[in-house]
C-alpha cells in the first residue's frame, strides 16, 4: 500500500528544524499521497458491484446517457465519488485538528460528542417532529453537531481558559447522556428508529449530491480557519506557557479549531452518516510519517482521509457482489491492520 | 444495546417475511396449572409441548407476532405488546380500536413486563418470539397462565390456523380461509393467461435498508403470489438464503430489464411506499422497458402473517393486473 | 474483601484491624464511604423488592421473603425479584471492579475492557458459535468467553514488544476492535435473519428474567475472580507508580499486568454471559468511588460498591421510569455519565 511507501520514504522523529532534504521528501510523499487520490477517484467511477465496460462508461461520461447502466455511471458512481473525497477530507482534518488540540491519542471527532449530537439531533427529528426526508435529516444533523460542539466546548472551557482533559470529558459525558437519550427515544418508537437507518448506516452511496452542495462552503471556511491556526497549535503542543510566550493567543486558537472541527466533523456527519475510525486512524498515520509539524500532518490527512475511504468503498462494492458492503464497515478492515503495523514499529506518541 | 431494537425491528420482518426453512427446537415442557379447571380444557400443540387451554379462554394476552393475527380473527386481547405505527394505520378501524383497547405490558418479547402481564390475570396467553426471548421469560409466563408459544419460523397459514383453535376462534377462520381460496381461484381464472406467458419480479426497499439498496422480494406477499397463483416470479436456489436478504445498490436496477412485469410496494393510497420512493426517482428506473410501458405495477401488501391482510392484498394484485393488458383482463 | 494499603502512609487517618496474624488496614474515609454505600444500597434493594407492577403490600413481601407465602406472591417475591436484585447487585459490583483494574492498569480515564477488544471479540466469538456450530445457550457463553479472551490475549501480544506500553496496548486495542467490529457486522450481513437475531438478541443487556441458575452460577464465578482481585491489589497499587517503581517494590511486571487484565476481563465476561453487555458502569464507577473515597488512585472497594449501587439503581429506573420497561443499559449510561459529568466540572472548576 501507499501508506506504507511513504513511510518507509520518511526520516525518524522530531527534530525542530527539519533540514531541507526531509522538507523535500514530504512535499514529495505529498505528491505521492495525492497522486494515490486522484487514481483511487478514477478506479472509484470505473469499479462497482456491476461490471459496466469502459466504452460504456466513457460514452456516459461524455454524452448524455439513456441506457439504465449509463445513469447508474452518472447518477451513482460519480456521485459517491465526489461525497468520498468531500467527506473524507473533512474526516481526515477533523481529526488532525482535534488530536492536535486535545493532545490524546484516543481523541477522534466522535470523542467531543459530534456523532452522538448528529445522531440525537436527527432521531429527535424524526421521532418527534416527523422529518422523513434526507435533506430534512441533513440540518438537524449539522445543526446537532454544531450545537453539541459549542456545548462541550462552554462545558469544557473553565475561568482560566479551556484544558483539552476537561474538554475531552465533557465530550464525553455530553455524548453519553445525548446518547442515552437516543436510545430511550428510539425503544419508545421503533418506526423512528428504521427511518433513522438511512442516516446511520455510514455509507457514502445513495447520498445525493444535493445535500453535499450546501455543505461545501462550510467545508471551506473550516479549511482556512484550520490552516490558520496550524501554526499557532504548534506552538500549543509544546505548552501553554511557552505558547503564550511566543506571542500566541492560546484562547482564540482553541476556539477557532474548535470552530473548524465542528464544521468539518459536523459537516461529514451530516452528509455520510457517523463514519467511525478515520478521523482517529488517519492523523496518526500522517504524524508517523512527517512528524509533529501540524501544516504537514493537516496537508497529509486531507489526501490520505479520502484515499482510505474509497479504497474502502471500492472494496465494499467487489467483496459480496452483487451486493454491497456500506463503507464505514471497510474502513476499519482495511485501516486497522496499517495502524497496528504502524504502532509496532515506530516510537510510541509524538503527540 | 443499539442491536435491541434491531431485534425488535427483526422480529417484526421475520413474521413478515420467514416462510419454514429452519427448525427450531421445541423447548420446554407445558406448564398446565390452568386455576380454573371448572369451565372445561382442550389441549393444543405447540412449539412448547402439549398446552391444556381453557375451553373458553377470555382473558387472553398476546405477545410478539400473535397481537395482530389474533385480533384480525375477531379476537380481543386484554394485554399486546408494541405494534409499530405503520402496522397500526392500515389495520381496519375495528381492529385498531381492539389493539387500542388492551394493555401494553411490553415493548417486545424480551422485555415484557411480567408483574404487569399477571396483574391483568390472564387465562391464556400467546407468544411468538425469538427462541431467546423464550429462554429469558417462557418458564415465567407458563407460570402465569397457559401459554402457547410459537417459533418465529411458523408458516403463516398454519400459525392462523393454531391462533385460531388455541384461542376458540374457529369460525372466524374458516370463513376467512374460504375467501382467501375463493379470491385465489378467481385471480387464476381471470389472468389465466397473464399468469402463464409473464415474468414478474417483485421489487421492494425497506426503512432499516441502507441508502441507495433495494431487494428483490422473494418472501412476503410475493410468495403468495408464487406459491398459491402460481406467478412466474424468481426463487432462490433450494437450501439458499432468500433473495431478499440480500440488499442491492441502485446500480443493479438496470438487471430488472429482462423480467417483462415489475410490482412493486405502494401504500394503502396508491402512491409508492415511502421507503421506495428513492428507487423511483432514479433515472435508472425511470429509463426500465417495463416503467416506461406502464407494465410496473403498484401492489399493496399490509402484510402477510393473518388472512385478513392477505386477501387485502390480493384485491390490490387483482386491481394491478387488471390495468395490465385489456385483452388480458377476463 | 480488602484492600491493603501500600506501607507508606499519606498522613491519612487509618483504621488498622487485627485478628491473630493478620491485619487490615483501612482508610477512614474508605470506610464511611463505604458504610454509606451499603446502607444506600439496602435502601435501594428494599424499594426494588417492595415495588413492581404487581401490587404487593410490604407485609405480603415480608413474609414472602421469610417463607409465610406460598403460591403467586412468593414466585413473584422470591422467584422474580430477589434474583433479580442480586444480579443487579453483584453484576454491578463485578463490572465496577473490572473497570477499576484497566483505569488503574493503563493509567486512563476512558479505559475499559472494551478498549483492549474485549466486547467485540466475544460478540465475534458467540457470532461464531451461532453461525458456524449453530450451538445452545451453553456453547454460545463459551464461545463468547473464549472469543472475547483470545482478543484480549492478542491484543496484549500484538501490542507486546520489549514489554508492554500502555499507549500501545490502547492503540493496538482501538484497532484490533474496529477491526473485528467491521468483521461482526459483515457475518451479520451474511447470515440468515433468524441467526442474525440470535446474535442480536444476545447483544441486548438486560437483567428482565434474570434466574437463580444464572445468579448462583455467575455470582460464583464472580466471589472467585473478585478474591482473587483482592489479592492482586498490592501488586496493582505499585504498578500505579510506574513499571520502574513497580519492579524496585519487587514486583514482577509482565505477568502481573498479564493476571490483573485476566482478571479484569473474566469479571467482565462473567457478567456479559449472564446478562449482555451492560454498559458504562465499568467506565464511571471507579471514578465515582475514586472521588467520593478521594483515594490517592483508583481503588477496588470503593468501584465495586458504587458499581454495585449504580446497576441496582439504574435497573430499577429501567423497570419504572418509562411505561415498558428499559433494558437496564440505557439507565446506565444516562445516570452514570451525567454523575460523572457533574463531577468532573465542579473539581475541575475548583481545580483551575
Amino acid at each position: 500500500m501507499k501508506l506504507m511507501d511513504a513511510t518507509e520514504a520518511a526520516a525518524p522523529t522530531a527534530e525542530r528544524q527539519p533540514p531541507v532534504p526531509r522538507r523535500r521528501r514530504r512535499a514529495i510523499g505529498l505528491v505521492g499521497a495525492l497522486a494515490t487520490l486522484i487514481v483511487l477517484m478514477v478506479l472509484s467511477v470505473m469499479i462497482g458491484s456491476k461490471a459496466i465496460p469502459v466504452p460504456v462508461i466513457w460514452d456516459a461520461l461524455l454524452n448524455p446517457p439513456s441506457s439504465p447502466d449509463q445513469f447508474a455511471i452518472r447518477d451513482f458512481r460519480l456521485p459517491r465519488t465526489i461525497v468520498g473525497l468531500a467527506v473524507g477530507v473533512a474526516l481526515g482534518l477533523s481529526g488532525a485538528l482535534i488530536q492536535a488540540l486535545t493532545r490524546n491519542p484516543l481523541a477522534d471527532p466522535g470523542i467531543l460528542g459530534v456523532h452522538a449530537g448528529a445522531s440525537f439531533a436527527v432521531t429527535v427529528a424524526v421521532g418527534l417532529l416527523g422529518v422523513r426526508s434526507a435533506q430534512g435529516y441533513m440540518w438537524f444533523a449539522f445543526a446537532g453537531a454544531l450545537i453539541v460542539t459549542l456545548l462541550v466546548l462552554a462545558l469544557g472551557t473553565t475561568r482560566k481558559g479551556s484544558s483539552p482533559v476537561v474538554l475531552v470529558l465533557a465530550g464525553v459525558c455530553v455524548g453519553a447522556v445525548l446518547g442515552g437519550a437516543r436510545e430511550a427515544l428510539q425503544l419508545a418508537d421503533p418506526d423512528a428508529f428504521d427511518a433513522m437507518r438511512y442516516w446511520n448506516a455510514g455509507t457514502i452511496a445513495g447520498r445525493p449530491l444535493d445535500v453535499v452542495w450546501p455543505i461545501l462552503p462550510f467545508f471551506a471556511v473550516a479549511l482556512v480557519l484550520a490552516f490558520a491556526v496550524s501554526g499557532p497549535l504548534n506552538a500549543l503542543a509544546l505548552g501553554d506557557e511557552l505558547a503564550v510566550a511566543q506571542g500566541v493567543r492560546v484562547a482564540r486558537t482553541r476556539v477557532l479549531a474548535v470552530i473548524a472541527l465542528a464544521l468539518l466533523a459536523g459537516g461529514a456527519t451530516a452528509i455520510a452518516g457517523p463514519i467511525a475510525f478515520v478521523g482517529l486512524m488517519v492523523p496518526h498515520v500522517a504524524r508517523w510519517i512527517v512528524g509533529p509539524d501540524q501544516r504537514w500532518i493537516f496537508g497529509y490527512s486531507i489526501l490520505l482521509a479520502p484515499s482510505l475511504l474509497l479504497v474502502s468503498d471500492i472494496l465494499g462494492r467487489v467483496v459480496l457482489r452483487p451486493g454491497e458492503i456500506p463503507v464505514g464497515i471497510v474502513t476499519a478492515f482495511v485501516g486497522a491492520p496499517v495502524l497496528v503495523a504502524l504502532v509496532r514499529r515506530k516510537k510510541a506518541s509524538g503527540l | 444495546m443499539s442491536s435491541t431494537p434491531r431485534a425488535r425491528r427483526g422480529t417484526a420482518l421475520a413474521a413478515a417475511l420467514m416462510s419454514a426453512s429452519l427448525v427450531l427446537t421445541a423447548c420446554g415442557s407445558g406448564g398446565d396449572d390452568s386455576g380454573d379447571k371448572a369451565a372445561g380444557t382442550r389441549s393444543v400443540k405447540a412449539e412448547n409441548g402439549t398446552i391444556k387451554v381453557p375451553a373458553d379462554p377470555r382473558r387472553i394476552v398476546t405477545i410478539g407476532n400473535t397481537n395482530l393475527p389474533f385480533i384480525d380473527l375477531g379476537g380481543k386481547p386484554v394485554g399486546v405488546t408494541e405494534v409499530s405505527d405503520s402496522e397500526l394505520d392500515v389495520l381496519p378501524a375495528k381492529q385498531k380500536a381492539a389493539y387500542e383497547a388492551a394493555e401494553v405490558v411490553g415493548s417486545n418479547g424480551g422485555e415484557v413486563d411480567l408483574e404487569k402481564l399477571a396483574g391483568l390475570k390472564p387465562d391464556l396467553i400467546l407468544v411468538q418470539f425469538h427462541s431467546k426471548d423464550w429462554d429469558k421469560v417462557g418458564k415465567r409466563l407458563e407460570s402465569i397462565a397457559p401459554t402457547v408459544s410459537w417459533g418465529l419460523d411458523t408458516e403463516w397459514k398454519a400459525f392462523a390456523g393454531e391462533i385460531a383453535e388455541a384461542a376458540d376462534l374457529t369460525d372466524a377462520l374458516s370463513r376467512q380461509t374460504a375467501d382467501f381460496k375463493k379470491k385465489v381461484a378467481k385471480i387464476q381464472k381471470a389472468y389465466r393467461k397473464t399468469i402463464d406467458d409473464t415474468s414478474f419480479v417483485d421489487v421492494s426497499r425497506g426503512d432499516w435498508s441502507d441508502p441507495g439498496t433495494f431487494y428483490i422480494a422473494d418472501i412476503g406477499c410475493s410468495e403468495i403470489a408464487r406459491d398459491d397463483i402460481g406467478f412466474d416470479l424468481p426463487e432462490a436456489a433450494k437450501g439458499k438464503d432468500p433473495l431478499a436478504y440480500e440488499s442491492l445498490p441502485f446500480e443493479q436496477i438496470g438487471e430488472l430489464s429482462k423480467y417483462d412485469v415489475i410490482t412493486y410496494p405502494v401504500d394503502a393510497g396508491g402512491r409508492p411506499a415511502e421507503p421506495f420512493v428513492p428507487v423511483t426517482k432514479t433515472n435508472s428506473w425511470k429509463s426500465l422497458p417495463a416503467v416506461n410501458s406502464g407494465r410496473a405495477l403498484g401492489v399493496f401488501c399490509p402484510g402477510n402473517n393473518s388472512y385478513g391482510p392477505v386477501l387485502r392484498y390480493l384485491d390490490s394484485l387483482d386491481r394491478a393486473l387488471a390495468t395490465l393488458a385489456p385483452d388480458d383482463a377476463n | 474483601m480488602n484492600t491493603p494499603q501500600p506501607r507508606v502512609d499519606f498522613g491519612r487517618r487509618a483504621l488498622v484491624l487485627r485478628r491473630g496474624r493478620i491485619a487490615v488496614r483501612l482508610q477512614w474515609r474508605t470506610v464511611v464511604v463505604c458504610t454509606a454505600l451499603t446502607v444506600a444500597l439496602a435502601g435501594t434493594a428494599v424499594l426494588a423488592l417492595m415495588t413492581g407492577s404487581y401490587a404487593l403490600s410490604p407485609e405480603q413481601v415480608l413474609s414472602a421473603l421469610t417463607g409465610g407465602e406460598t403460591g403467586f406472591v412468593r414466585e413473584i417475591v422470591v422467584e422474580w425479584r430477589l434474583p433479580r436484585v442480586t444480579a443487579a447487585l453483584v453484576f454491578g459490583a463485578a463490572l465496577g471492579v473490572s473497570g477499576a483494574i484497566f483505569q488503574s492498569l493503563l493509567r486512563n480515564p476512558l479505559a475499559d475492557p472494551g478498549i483492549i477488544g474485549f466486547s467485540q471479540g466475544s460478540y465475534t466469538g458467540a457470532l461464531v458459535v451461532i453461525l458456524v456450530v449453530d450451538g445452545g445457550y451453553a456453547l454460545l457463553v463459551g464461545g463468547a468467553l473464549l472469543g472475547g479472551t483470545a482478543t484480549a490475549v492478542g491484543v496484549y501480544v500484538l501490542a507486546h514488544r520489549r514489554g508492554v506500553q500502555g499507549f500501545r496496548l490502547i492503540v493496538v486495542g482501538i484497532g484490533v476492535s474496529a477491526m473485528l467490529g467491521s468483521l461482526n457486522t459483515w457475518l451479520i450481513l451474511k447470515a440468515d435473519l433468524d441467526q442474525a437475531m440470535s446474535a442480536a438478541a444476545w447483544g441486548a443487556g438486560s437483567l428482565n428474567g434474570v434466574s437463580w441458575n444464572q445468579v448462583v452460577f455467575g455470582g460464583a464465578c464472580i466471589a472467585a475472580l473478585l478474591l482473587l482481585a483482592g489479592t492482586l491489589s498490592r501488586p496493582l497499587r505499585q504498578l500505579q507508580l510506574g513499571d520502574d517503581a513497580a519492579a524496585a517494590h519487587g514486583v514482577r511486571v509482565s505477568p502481573t499486568r498479564l493476571g490483573l487484565i485476566l482478571v479484569g476481563v473474566a469479571l467482565t465476561a462473567t457478567v456479559t454471559a449472564a446478562s449482555g453487555p451492560i454498559a458504562f458502569i465499568s467506565l464511571v464507577a471507579p471514578q465515582i468511588g475514586h472521588r467520593l473515597a478521594r483515594t490517592a488512585g483508583i481503588t477496588l472497594v470503593p468501584a465495586a460498591f458504587v458499581g454495585a449501587l449504580l446497576c441496582l439503581a439504574s435497573d430499577y429506573l429501567a423497570q419504572h421510569i418509562a411505561p415498558n420497561p428499559l433494558p437496564v443499559g440505557v439507565i446506565t449510561v444516562v445516570l452514570g455519565g451525567g454523575y460523572l459529568g457533574y463531577l468532573l466540572f465542579t473539581e475541575a472548576r475548583r481545580r483551575l
